[in-house]
């Protein structure tokens, strides 16, 4: 059977800064530059999931579906979030566009299974975006 | 470990025409339509860098880094010229969408850090985008 990739659509809005703690203040701006100063965005999330189309419903996987397991696992979590909070960011993690996306991976990967997820890609803006496969 | 993809997106606005050398100006005219007459574009053009995230930083490839690139080898060159005539790095290319991404990536691959750039697409208009991966890529689905 042939594989079919469908992509939803996904926003929230978080903020952040990048710091590391053990860094000098100088350090921080020397390598992070603006970055450093508490600030948000606009992200957009699209999600692929790939598979075959069922011959009764002729969908790849329920988009409803898709829907509700993103809302409660991604976008409850950290729409109007501050990342920097967040337990996935604890630990020194500095919570880049890299990090969250790996992060929602792996929120969603147990819940669409392996075979299922097969793309991220995390807007932080219009101009710049970040697409993760997995490992 | 594993490869996070990165893409930048920018513009820049130049004027062009398509012509080859080697065709009369009535096949000109014939091949490339309403494209033969002097015209130009607010072109966009995506650059996608890739490799593993730096545990330090959070980071896998410095944007600064690619912003200055990308500025420095490719928008100074082009933004605000005629490509089909003053543009000396493009001299005997027919500036379609896909020989500009093959020549943009001659131009950004050594000004980028090494072994990370693994595409470039030209999106001429809404309707056109031209996508150039280098001579090593290897289909793996959508992307």
């Amino acid at each position: 059977m042939a594989t079919v990739y469908a992509t939803r659509k996904f926003t929230f809005s978080a903020g952040h800064r990048y710091w590391r703690q053990e860094w000098s203040a100088e350090d921080n701006r020397r390598v992070f530059g603006h970055l450093t100063t508490s600030h948000g965005h606009n992200y957009v999330l699209d999600v692929t999931v790939r598979g075959t189309i069922d011959p009764v419903t002729g969908m790849v996987m329920d988009l409803g579906e898709l829907k509700r397991l993103v809302g409660d696992a991604v976008i409850a979590r950290f729409d109007h979030a501050d990342l920097n909070r967040d337990a996935a960011f604890a630990g020194g993690v500095i919570p880049t566009t890299e990090n969250l996306v790996r992060t929602i991976w792996e929120l969603l990967q147990p819940k669409l299974g392996g075979e299922r997820l097969h793309r991220l890609r995390l807007w932080e803006d219009p101009t710049f975006y970040v697409e993760y496969f997995g490992s | 470990m594993s490869e996070f993809r990165l893409t930048r997106r920018y513009h820049f606005s130049a004027g062009h025409r398509l012509a080859s050398p080697a065709l009369s100006p009535e096949d000109n005219a014939r091949i490339y339509g309403p494209c033969y007459r002097q015209h130009g574009h607010n072109y966009q053009v995506e650059v996608t860098v890739g490799g593993e995230v730096d545990p330090l930083t959070g980071m896998s490839v410095d944007l600064g880094i690619v912003d200055a690139a990308v500025q420095r080898v490719l928008l100074d060159r082009v933004d605000h010229y005629d490509l089909s005539a003053t543009v000396a790095d493009l001299d005997g290319v027919v500036t379609t969408g896909e020989n500009l991404a093959r020549v943009f990536w001659t131009w950004l691959e050594p000004a980028l850090p090494p072994g990370r750039l693994r595409r470039v697409a030209v999106v001429e208009t809404d309707n056109n985008d031209f996508e150039y991966r280098g001579d090593a890529e290897r289909a793996r689905g959508p992307r």
